[in-house]
């Protein structure tokens, strides 16, 4: 579904990709963990072209993309990305929201863009905010309903850059809820997470990064009870 | 104390008809200063944001030289080097100097609300898809637009008492009446002190009503 070679990416003199290469499956959750600064989230925004790759290759669904040449914003909306601070309009209420991009981007019909949303907010447990805005709302909900934002465009891989870490610890939860949701109705994944109860309960594959490079990459039985690398171990030991 | 108030009071009664068609003339000028101020600060907000060196190069010469230099200047400038040209009455030397000199207020005013909109909205906005024109459209420029209205409301203000410049080429707006009334009543205490009266409740009423229109964007969606 993505497949990502030999990605290089640099901010200035600070090389923070140093040859990544990641494949993940249709349907595959894939769980990036790492210490903070080793390249995790930047790679996951690389695959959204929030960041454009130094070099490399980057194919989504057997399309390999060149930023130069192609149309980014109809790629982005096939590649949903739900971010830390869930960034969720604070002008608009949460339907509105949700049907933004189907209505600008996809030219959808008003009714029916608004069907389409509530269906998503009933999905993520949130019909009865339709009309508030994201400021009444708890962190998690407004987790919940950016995500229900990004699943409007029916984007064939959902990126997930620390979905959970801005929130209270008691509304972690029901965030992880729709996510392990969606994973089970066969959505291809890619979670950037410290959540390891998550990664070890849902995912299909962890990945660590460190320093910029993928050094293990294992389901998670074996990455968590035989890890190969040093570095990993000392990771699983701090975390766990 | 009571002879003052008598005074004032006789100087309001006797110039009140006078001063209520020279406030007609100071909330014109006010009205046309921040409309042309609106219209020249976006665009040269938009020119600063660009991107192109060229349009923000403009742009920046434009908010320097304005800014630099005092607006009873740009006044005169504008009255004896303009109005020559195209037969301009001074009214519109005026009221046209003040939009020239509020754009570069507001455009900074503008340039600061929208890059002050966290760059996590422009993230979300492209990352379901929308391109640069319908992400500024949809997302920024509305945000924007909220952040800068409480800075807007107070560059109105300072537009309304910065019109009373404009006395000095002889438009009858307030400051200019009470001048005329303070040299030919030889009154100038009463005269003065009843026309910053009628910029005090002017003002006050300007207030009033962007506090009204601020709590009403605040209600729902702040």
């Amino acid at each position: 579904m993505i497949i990502g070679e030999n990605i290089h990416k640099s901010f200035g003199d600070l090389e923070v990709l140093k040859g990544v290469d990641l494949h993940v499956k249709p349907q595959e959750v894939v769980v990036l963990v790492g210490v903070s600064g080793s390249g995790k989230s930047t790679l996951l925004r690389c695959f959204n072209f929030l960041e454009m790759i130094n070099s490399g290759k980057i194919t989504i669904d057997g399309h390999t993309i060149d930023p130069k040449k192609e149309n980014l914003p109809q790629i982005r909306a096939e590649v949903g990305m739900v971010f830390q601070h869930f960034n969720l309009f604070p002008h608009k209420t949460v339907l509105e929201n949700v049907i933004e991009a189907p209505i600008t981007v996809k030219k959808m019909k008003k009714e029916e863009a608004k069907k389409l949303g509530m269906n998503l907010l009933r999905k993520v447990g949130l019909e009865e905010k339709a009309d508030v805005y994201p400021s009444k709302l708890s962190g998690g909900q407004k987790q919940r309903v950016a995500i229900a934002r990004s699943l409007a465009m029916e984007p064939k891989v959902m990126l997930f850059d620390e979905p959970t870490s801005a929130l209270d610890p008691e509304l972690v939860g029901e965030v992880l809820q729709v996510m392990k949701q969606l994973a089970e109705e066969g959505m291809t994944m890619v979670v950037v997470t410290h959540e390891m109860k998550f990664a070890k309960e849902v995912a299909d594959r962890v990945i660590m990064i460190d320093e910029g490079r993928i050094i293990e990459s294992a389901d998670p039985k074996t990455f968590f009870e035989n890890p190969q690398n040093e570095r990993t171990k000392q990771f699983i030991q701090l975390v766990e | 104390m009571i002879e003052l108030f008598s005074t004032v009071y006789e100087v309001f009664m006797r110039t009140y008809p006078g001063f209520l068609r020279a406030t007609v003339v100071t909330l014109q000028l006010t009205a046309i200063g921040v409309i042309l101020g609106t219209v020249i600060g976006l665009v040269f907000a938009l020119m600063k944001i660009s991107g192109s060196k060229i349009l923000q190069g403009i742009a920046n010469l434009y908010i320097t030289v304005i800014r630099g230099t005092p607006l009873i200047v740009q006044i005169m400038f504008l009255y004896f080097g303009i109005v020559e040209i195209f037969t301009m009455n001074n009214f519109w030397a005026g009221a046209i100097a003040l939009g020239v000199h509020n754009g570069a207020y507001i455009a900074e005013i503008f340039r600061g609300a929208i890059q002050g909109v966290d760059p996590g909205q422009r993230e979300a906005s492209m990352s379901l898809g929308m391109n640069r024109k319908q992400t500024m459209q949809r997302i920024v420029f509305p945000q924007a637009l909220r952040r800068s209205i409480p800075p807007l409301g107070n560059q109105f203000i300072i537009t309304l008492k910065d019109s009373s410049l404009v006395y000095i080429i002889g438009v009858s707006e307030i400051f200019s009446l009470a001048n005329r009334e303070a040299a030919q009543s030889f009154q100038p205490f009463e005269s003065y002190l009843v026309v910053a009266m009628y910029y005090l409740v002017l003002v006050m009423i300007f207030t009033y009503l962007l506090r009204l229109y601020e709590n009403k964007l605040d209600v729902d969606k702040a």
